[in-house]
């Protein structure tokens, strides 16, 4: 099903569409809407939907503009890493090694001598770029299989919910350690696929539940008599709202991933030299830091800072979406 | 200092814990307790510890504890002297009548004699066991028909140059004349073996039996290996202490931290980050002192990309790119020498360790080294991957600074990649089974300190660790005839030509001599390493 990967456009759009329909479907349609605030589904001039109350609750949340800012610096930083970071970061001189800072290497050098600074820098493009493509990955695969498991139920469900129980028992860094040991490719790719594949189950939990939930809904039992499709019933009247957990989780998810990237690559499985990532720098500078604990920190306080914005980012997000659960 | 205020107090609860001894404050150094079990890091074995399949440092360590030859390296000098050989008698250095000394035992009770060594001398040539250092065994009478070359049919069990005369004394006749046979006598790969390993080998490779001063109580791969003082040791270098622990590190640094934490008594192998702290966090409980390891880049020649004509200057340029008095001085802390020939000063002038016979082409010029890359073709591939272990000896730090500095001079930042192998297990077998694409990391510490260990070995056409299989017909010529040379002067001279040859033809890159190095805690005294870089376990005293 390769066009269902555009779920989530649909499941937005699709709220807007909601008006053309039949009356007795949207009037269930209101009824369910009436906890997240007045209902409505059109465009300025009527009533708020879902998406703009929760865009206007995001504008006024302090902690969603500075992780956002943080985000939208780390996106820009990752795209156009010589903006601020003149050198290359495999450019390294032995007789600089574990030196502190100095003018134009405001973090000073790591134990090969290479410039911290830059390293720092460029780092952000492997976990921005981790982050948000293992994200993607994990949220289409886990709320396409969850979706169809939650609405078809019966055999499917049953197969899918043993098929996630057994994913859920990896150990991630232990699957991580095996699984990626035996590959040599060099990029990111082999780290996002590994994401994705113990990825999915937690997302496709969570869509098939607010799948089962939502299709138990009058307005969606009504537009089944009126003999809707099924695909009809589920981008239509199933998707938009069940989409709004699978966001919120995604979000919180995207912050760990980074992190799990950065523990990957810190025991070696994950992206090797001469690629450039935080994890990599973290673990080369950790047996230096008695003599060098700036090789160490930066990498580190980078880490840091973008997982906690991320996470911050996804907190802010379920608040808005999900008021229930503030 | 509050590590070692710390460190004392485990070190008391280890001791109390083991052996039960009285932990006082005052009872002065020196003195030790003869029952107390000291620990040290080590690291797994790549094989079961036959004596004839190790030919690695860790598996070495062990033999070297559960095992005495014929002759044994003084742990001080290195000099080859008698240990179980009562007498080595040769009138041409081609037939050898060798007696064995009486009331030498295995641990198990089993007396040693002549027998014990023609069976395990015969044992390790077969083919049929494929053992690892069969190839030690490649002069005496009879090799061709045990152990044939690539794909010979093998028609002979025992070598025919071996014959037991009666209970301590058997005989060997060589191929040709080996002046030096008899020093070579002290590696493990000669050691005897009780009928035990044949009658139930598996038994045997579970809990190996010996005849040195410690026998193996357990072993647990990944996690220690047990020894304890065998207290029927007939010779003189009785264990001075209760046994050792060998815990098994995958990073020297973890096992550093765990010294200073006083969760191990003794490192064998001090992590090139905390070399600027060891002498302030270990005092005088530090140790480094010149070995016989030299470390080099060796080559896969099985490759055909490395195996052209004119590719020895690729490597020429490879080395050339190396600034190796950089990379000593900063990463080592100057407790490595940059190598100008392939064997070690250890060896001494007298000994064929010949200072500068590299040449310019272990000088780090880079623009020359550039320049002899692209006469020689380029880099395979147009980069180089050097391969390496992770786990001991601090691999991965040089080697990052190897491939910066060939990145530097050839003004390419990934002309070089480092390729880390977890352990060195694992890297000793990807390495026997021909998987490296490019140069890898190739130490090699001595098995006995003569010039012949450090050439023929490693580059002698199908060597036991001649790992990237280089075949050079003059250099297998010049030390046939080394080895046939009765005056040792004129041996080493020979010895030297065909280093010479290594030399023109770069079939290793030499990098650094290196040092042994030691710290250990405050219980332990009388550590001493010896020349192949060792601990001498069985004289550490344990308070």
């Amino acid at each position: 099903m390769p066009d269902q990967h555009h779920e989530p456009e649909h499941a937005v759009a699709g709220t807007g569409m909601g008006g053309t329909m039949d009356l007795g479907v949207d009037e269930a349609e209101t009824l369910e809407r009436r906890p997240t605030g007045p209902d409505g589904t059109g465009p300025q001039g009527r009533p708020r939907s879902l998406w703009s109350d929760a865009w206007r609750d995001l504008r006024r949340n302090p902690v969603f503009i500075v992780s956002g800012l943080v985000i939208l610096f780390l996106v820009l930083i990752s795209l156009w890493p010589s903006a601020i970071a003149s050198g290359s970061p495999l450019a390294c001189d032995l007789s600089k090694a574990q030196q502190g800072s100095s003018a134009g290497h405001p973090f000073g050098f790591d134990g090969q001598g290479c410039d911290v600074y830059t390293r720092t820098v460029y780092g952000a493009r492997t976990s921005v770029a981790v982050g948000v493509l293992a994200t993607l990955g994990v949220a289409v695969l886990g709320s396409v299989l969850g979706a169809l498991a939650g609405y078809f139920g019966g055999i499917w469900d049953s197969v899918l919910s043993r098929i996630t129980d057994v994913f859920f028992a990896i150990p991630v860094v232990l699957g991580g350690l095996v699984l990626l040991s035996v590959i040599t490719s060099n990029t990111v790719w082999p780290v996002i696929g590994f994401i994705v594949l113990l990825g999915w189950p937690q997302l496709s939990r969570i869509a098939r539940g607010a799948v089962i939930t939502a299709k138990q809904n009058d307005y969606v039992q009504a537009a089944r008599a009126l003999g809707a499709s099924h695909s009809r019933l589920m981008l239509r009247h199933i998707a938009p709202n069940a989409v709004a957990p699978v966001i919120v989780v995604a979000t919180i998810a995207l912050g760990t991933y980074i992190a799990l990237e950065a523990t990957l690559s810190y025991l070696g499985v994950g992206l090797k030299p001469p690629s450039v990532s935080w994890g990599i720098d973290i673990s080369a500078a950790s047996p230096y830091i008695r003599n060098a604990p700036h090789a160490l920190l930066w990498p580190s306080g980078a880490l840091a800072v973008t997982v906690l914005a991320f996470i911050m980012l996804g907190d802010a997000v379920r608040d808005a979406l999900d008021p229930k659960l503030r | 200092m509050r590590g070692a205020m710390h460190a004392r107090w485990a070190a008391c609860a280890v001791a109390v814990a083991l052996a039960a001894t009285a932990c006082g404050g005052g009872n002065g150094g020196g003195s030790g307790d003869a029952g107390a079990v000291l620990s040290a890091s080590w690291g797994d074995p790549q094989n079961p510890l036959e004596p004839a399949n190790t030919n690695e440092v860790q598996g070495g360590k062990v033999l070297d504890m559960i095992f005495r030859g014929l002759k044994r390296y003084d742990p001080e000098t290195g000099e080859a002297k008698d240990m179980l050989a009562e007498r080595i008698e040769t009138s041409d250095s081609r037939n050898f009548r060798i007696t064995v000394k009486d009331g030498w035992t295995f641990s198990n009770g089993e007396k040693v004699t002549a027998r014990s060594f023609v069976d395990a001398w015969n044992y390790g040539a077969s083919l049929r066991n494929n053992q690892r250092n069969s190839y030690f065994f490649g002069y005496i009478e009879g090799y061709d028909k045990v152990h044939p070359e690539d794909g010979g049919k093998q028609t002979a069990d025992t070598l025919s140059g071996l014959k037991v005369v009666d209970e301590r004394t058997f005989t060997v006749k060589l191929t040709q004349t080996f002046s030096t046979f008899p020093d070579t006598l002290g590696y493990n790969a000669f050691a005897p073996l009780p009928r035990a390993f044949f009658d139930d080998h598996d038994a045997w490779v579970r809990k190996p039996v010996g005849n040195g001063p410690y026998r193996v109580e357990s072993y647990t791969r990944g996690s220690q290996m047990s020894l304890r003082t065998w207290e029927d040791y007939p010779g003189e270098d009785k264990a001075q202490n209760g046994g050792v622990d060998l815990k098994v590190y995958t990073d020297n640094n973890t096992a550093y931290t765990d010294l200073m934490a006083g969760n191990l008594d003794l490192v064998d192998d001090v992590p090139a980050a905390q070399l600027k702290n060891v002498k302030n966090d270990l005092g005088d409980r530090y140790l480094n002192t010149p070995a016989g390891i030299i470390q080099t880049l060796a080559f896969p020649y099985y490759d055909d990309a490395w195996n052209k004509p004119g590719t020895e200057k690729v490597r020429k340029g490879l080395s050339m790119a190396i600034d190796r008095k950089q990379i000593t001085d900063t990463i080592f802390q100057k407790t490595r020498t940059p190598a100008t020939d392939w064997t070690s000063p250890v060896l001494g002038e007298d000994g064929g360790f010949a200072e500068g016979l590299c040449g310019e082409a272990c000088e780090y010029r880079p623009d020359e080294a550039k320049k002899l890359i692209e006469e020689g073709g380029g880099l395979p591939g147009g980069r180089v991957t050097i391969t390496f272990n992770a786990d001991t000896g601090s691999h991965r730090e040089w080697v990052n600074a190897v491939c910066n500095s060939i990145n530097n001079a050839l003004d390419n930042e990934r002309a070089c990649t480092a390729n880390p192998v977890g352990t060195f297990a694992d890297f000793r077998n990807q390495i026997t089974g021909r998987k490296m694409g490019g140069p890898f990391r190739a130490g090699w510490q001595m098995d006995y300190p003569l010039i012949q260990n450090f050439l023929q070995p490693l580059y002698y056409t199908n060597a036991s660790s001649n790992d990237g299989k280089w075949s050079d017909k003059e250099f297998d010529r010049l030390v046939d005839r080394a080895n046939q040379e009765t005056d040792t002067a004129e041996a080493i001279k020979l010895f030297q030509q065909a280093e010479e040859v290594v030399r023109d033809r770069m079939a290793a890159i030499p990098l650094w001599y290196q040092n042994g190095s030691a710290g250990w805690s405050e219980r332990l005294s009388d550590v001493k390493l010896n020349p192949f870089s060792v601990p001498v376990y069985d004289q550490i005293k344990v308070s």
